[in-house]
């Protein structure tokens, strides 16, 4: 079987280049490359623009550095936390998502059954050591000792529980349910809420003179007086969402809620104070003493201790939410966490090359942005050599006055710098895929024309294109069947050449934010690693990027190079 | 064609190129802002004010009129205001273009110095384990993206262990009387080392290869056969007989690339926050500084042409088969 000569010639270069080491070496690199960029969706394990989030049973524990991370305690929530006891029998309970219990003693941690799924929200001990457990739709659990009572109220979320005495505890939820409930024969009354436009009511506490304080949305706050049994509106000085409410058995007291509210009661007679907040993310617990000490705990790893004179941030270097505080004595626990961003996460089995600043997993960035480096990659070098190449055969084969102009516009195109032309063009008429491919190809041409040219000026001298135009044929075939398949391999090798150029022009561009929008490419992530920061910290962001398009080019550089022995024989003989 | 003639002819040329690129200009940045006064909204000008810098720019003006004014004022190096830096264009860029130029030569010289002599030496260790390392190392340099070596020498030099600045030419603040007096303290050149290198890595790659490469088919010449047979030794004819003779290409090479430099690497600057001529282009394409951008892009073209002049120029004497065609 004969090929025709034009097939053959292009044939050529692949063969000589199956026989340099490197050359396939670099092939097979530039397939993987490929391979990833058209398998991108299937290789990455997350959608490379979602913002990730995890949940997680988090502790932060006090130091005396700040707050910092303790172990997990499984991969839901921990909503609330009471304490009961002094010394030999002292026990904390922890309550979270999905019926997580846990119990504390003396520093150990004990998971423990309470029968249910629910998501639980809230814990108070009685004087007695009577735990009581609030929850999702309606569910109301009793421990006493190890026996486990189950008691359903309606199908409302149940958010805060305290006990009143010893027999007797107050138990509130959304819809402005106001339970009370009887431990001993485990019944519970409804009480009529005075507003009755169905708030959602977040906290209860027992006040210093025996009544209870419950808190809401929109700065609700509802007096329950146990002896009569009646409730009343009060004023607390906020319209926001109150989230928890603590009062001592002196009388100090502290409200936190949405947007840094914080609500301080410095005695059981004094007034209602709103204390400045340095922090507006939702506070979503507290907890104040009566020696002075206070602290306020929210979303994203919000701390705040009250000095004595004012609230400070602590540091916990933590995104998790905080939601449930526990304090006994010097041992000082902010529990959450309900989802959260895994910012700037190093790698893991999740994530394989860690997150970025809002969440997102950069493998699967890293895979995605293979697909803009090809695409420009190529399709810029392939505009290039064909333009670049049509200059060179026309400047070549005509001479004369067609020579001149075309030539003369190479040279004006040498007086313009690539970089800043391609910045301009793509500032000037906003990103886009198309225009990040015109600016990188542009200018590049200039080379191909210019060396194309020189190989024709000898080749248009040879016999066999005498011979040819002796025969009669015209000019469009002399140049083009030919003059071309001769300096096919020149052409192969700047294809090769442009295409590791135009890759890094492209991830120039979109380093410097200009790359197509709304597309994840390498230079896009390096751009926002820088943008953002954390780069000099986070190495699993910028090592990445960097070493695949590095990769790439170079695969396209060593195949090039074998394409060069084809192009100038004289390396063939000494090599 | 006599040295003279051939001299006029490329000025003539040079000038023509200049006018070509400067009118691409004019037309790309009335393409691509109709109003460059837009940006100035922002500065809390009335309509009153901004009515008067239109006129100022001559932008009421019918496009030819305001392309000779352009052309006009670009001859008598009269770029206007800067939007942004209240001070002549003029001035603020030819203290960028020397930040730049400064950078660029210190960093292609350095390449060079390293590139040539190391080429020549891989290449007589042809097909040893030094002459593959050495093209991998040429080559992987040269595709690293620059802005990523960048970010990565700052991380390792400027952070991890803090041997050197990460940003500037100079330890803020500094007072300097002029050019020379910036450029001429131990505290510059501590700042100028990772850029330096940076740069000088990236273009390390075409010098190692050219050089060897050449030398290789320099190898295959009667003349080095004749100095073998001679039994002069190998050292000699590796740098005496071969380098004189395979440096040509790598001259014309450092021609294009020095031709160039004053386009900079814009990402270097940035990365580095260099206060170069592309890095200003950049800052004030963004913020629509057009007097700014239009005048840094033209003298960067004007340079970049007289550089390509003086190195045509400096070529055709060191070799004469190129000359006068």
């Amino acid at each position: 079987m004969t090929l025709p000569p034009f097939l053959r010639a292009a044939l050529a270069p692949l063969r000589l280049m199956m026989r340099d080491r490197l050359a396939v070496a670099g092939l097979c690199v530039l397939s993987l490359i490929i391979a990833m960029a058209l398998f991108a969706p299937l290789l990455s394990p997350h959608d490379p623009r979602h913002i990730n989030e995890v949940e997680d049973g988090s502790v932060l524990v006090q130091t005396p550095e700040g707050w910092v991370l303790g172990e997990s305690l499984g991969a839901v929530a921990l909503n609330d936390a009471a304490h009961f006891g002094a010394d030999i029998g002292a026990q904390s309970l922890i309550v979270g998502r999905e019926g997580t219990i846990w119990a504390r003693e003396s520093g150990h941690w004990a998971r423990l059954d309470g029968g249910t799924v629910a998501d639980l929200n809230a814990v108070d001990f009685s004087p007695e050591g009577t735990a009581l457990i609030a929850g999702a739709d309606g569910l109301i659990l009793l421990r006493d000792g190890d026996k486990w009572t189950e008691i359903k109220a309606e199908n409302a979320d149940l958010r805060g529980a305290a006990w009143l005495s010893a027999g007797d505890a107050l138990i509130v939820g959304d819809n402005e349910d106001i339970w009370r409930l009887d431990a001993e024969t485990a019944l519970i009354t409804r009480i009529n809420s005075p507003v009755g436009r169905g708030f959602s009511l977040r906290s209860v506490a027992l006040d210093a003179d025996g009544t209870a304080l419950i808190v809401g949305e929109r700065g609700l706050a509802i007096r329950f007086d146990p002896q009569s049994g009646s409730t009343a509106l009060e004023r607390l000085g906020s319209s926001r969402d109150l989230n928890h409410i603590h009062i001592t058995t002196g009388g100090t007291a502290l409200v936190t809620g949405e947007r840094g509210t914080l609500l301080r009661r410095a005695a059981a007679d004094a007034a209602w104070v709103t204390d400045p907040a340095p922090d507006t993310r939702a506070l979503r617990a507290g907890y104040i003493d009566d020696t002075g000490t206070a602290i306020a705990v929210g979303r994203n790893g919000i701390i705040m201790e009250w000095d004595g004179a004012e609230w400070l941030l602590s540091p916990t270097e933590s995104e998790r939410h905080l939601r449930a505080l526990l304090v006994v004595g010097e041992d000082r626990l902010a529990l959450g966490s309900d989802r959260f961003v895994t910012r700037l996460a190093p790698p893991s089995r999740e994530h394989w090359f860690g997150t970025d600043h809002l969440g997102r997993d950069l493998f699967s960035q890293n895979m995605h942005g293979s697909q803009i480096a090809l695409l420009v990659g190529f399709l810029g070098a392939a505009l290039v050599v064909l333009i670049g190449t049509n200059v060179g055969l026309v400047a070549g084969y005509f001479r004369g006055r067609t020579e001149t102009i075309l030539m003369r516009t190479v040279d004006i195109m040498y007086g313009i710098p690539f970089e800043p032309f391609a910045l301009i063009l793509v500032l000037l008429f906003q990103p886009s895929l198309m225009i990040v491919i015109l600016a990188v190809s542009l200018l590049t041409w200039r080379t191909v024309a210019r060396l194309i040219r020189s190989q024709v000026l000898t080749l248009r001298e040879r016999p066999f294109v005498k011979a040819a135009r002796v025969a009669g044929a015209s000019d469009l075939r002399i140049m083009y069947l030919h003059i071309f398949p001769n300096v096919l391999p020149l052409v192969f090798l700047e294809l090769a050449i442009i295409v590791g150029v135009s890759i890094i022009a492209e991830a120039t561009l979109s380093f410097l934010g200009l790359g197509p929008p709304q597309s994840i490419s390498w230079g896009g992530i390096l751009h926002d690693a820088r943008l953002s920061g954390a780069w000099r910290t986070a190495w699993w962001w910028n090592l990445p990027p960097g070493i695949l398009i590095m990769t790439t080019v170079l695969s396209v550089f060593f195949i090039s190079r074998s394409l060069e022995v084809v192009a100038n024989p004289r390396l063939r003989a000494r090599e | 064609m006599s040295r003279r003639n051939y001299l006029i002819k490329r000025v003539v040329q040079a000038l023509f190129s200049l006018w070509i690129i400067a009118t691409i200009l004019f037309f790309l940045f009335r393409m691509g802002l109709p109003d460059p006064t837009a940006a100035l909204i922002t500065e809390g000008l009335n309509a009153e004010q901004r009515a008067l810098i239109r006129a100022q720019f001559g932008l009421e003006d019918p496009l030819w009129k305001q392309y000779m004014l352009f052309l006009t004022n670009a001859l008598q190096g009269e770029f206007g205001t800067s939007f942004s830096y209240r001070a002549p264009v003029a001035e603020i860029v030819w203290e960028r273009l020397g930040n730049t130029m400064i950078l660029m030569v210190a960093a292609i010289t350095l390449a060079y110095a390293i590139g040539v002599p190391l080429g020549a030496w891989l290449s007589w260790r042809r097909g040893s384990l030094a002459d593959t390392l050495g093209i991998f190392v040429g080559l992987m340099f040269r595709s690293a993206p620059m802005f990523w070596t960048g970010m990565i020498a700052i991380l390792i030099f400027g952070v991890s262990f803090a041997l050197f600045p990460t940003s500037g030419m100079r330890t803020l603040p500094y007072d300097a009387t002029g050019f020379f007096d910036k450029i001429l303290t131990l505290d510059f050149l501590w700042h100028a080392i990772l850029p330096v290198l940076v740069v000088a890595l990236y273009y390390l790659g075409s010098p190692l290869l050219i050089m060897r490469n050449t030398m290789l088919e320099v190898y295959g010449e009667d003349f080095i056969e004749m100095a073998r047979a001679k039994g002069l030794p190998e050292r000699d004819i590796l740098y005496k007989h071969a380098a004189r003779n395979a440096l040509l290409p790598v001259v014309t090479q450092l021609a294009v690339t020095i031709g160039l430099a004053a386009g900079g690497q814009v990402v270097v600057e940035v990365v580095f926050s260099w206060p170069g001529l592309g890095r200003e282009i950049l800052n004030a394409v963004r913020t629509s500084d057009f007097p700014l951008a239009q005048a840094s892009f033209l003298i960067m073209a004007a340079f970049v042409i007289t550089l390509n002049l003086l190195v045509d120029f400096l070529y055709s004497t060191l070799d004469p088969r190129v000359s006068f065609r």
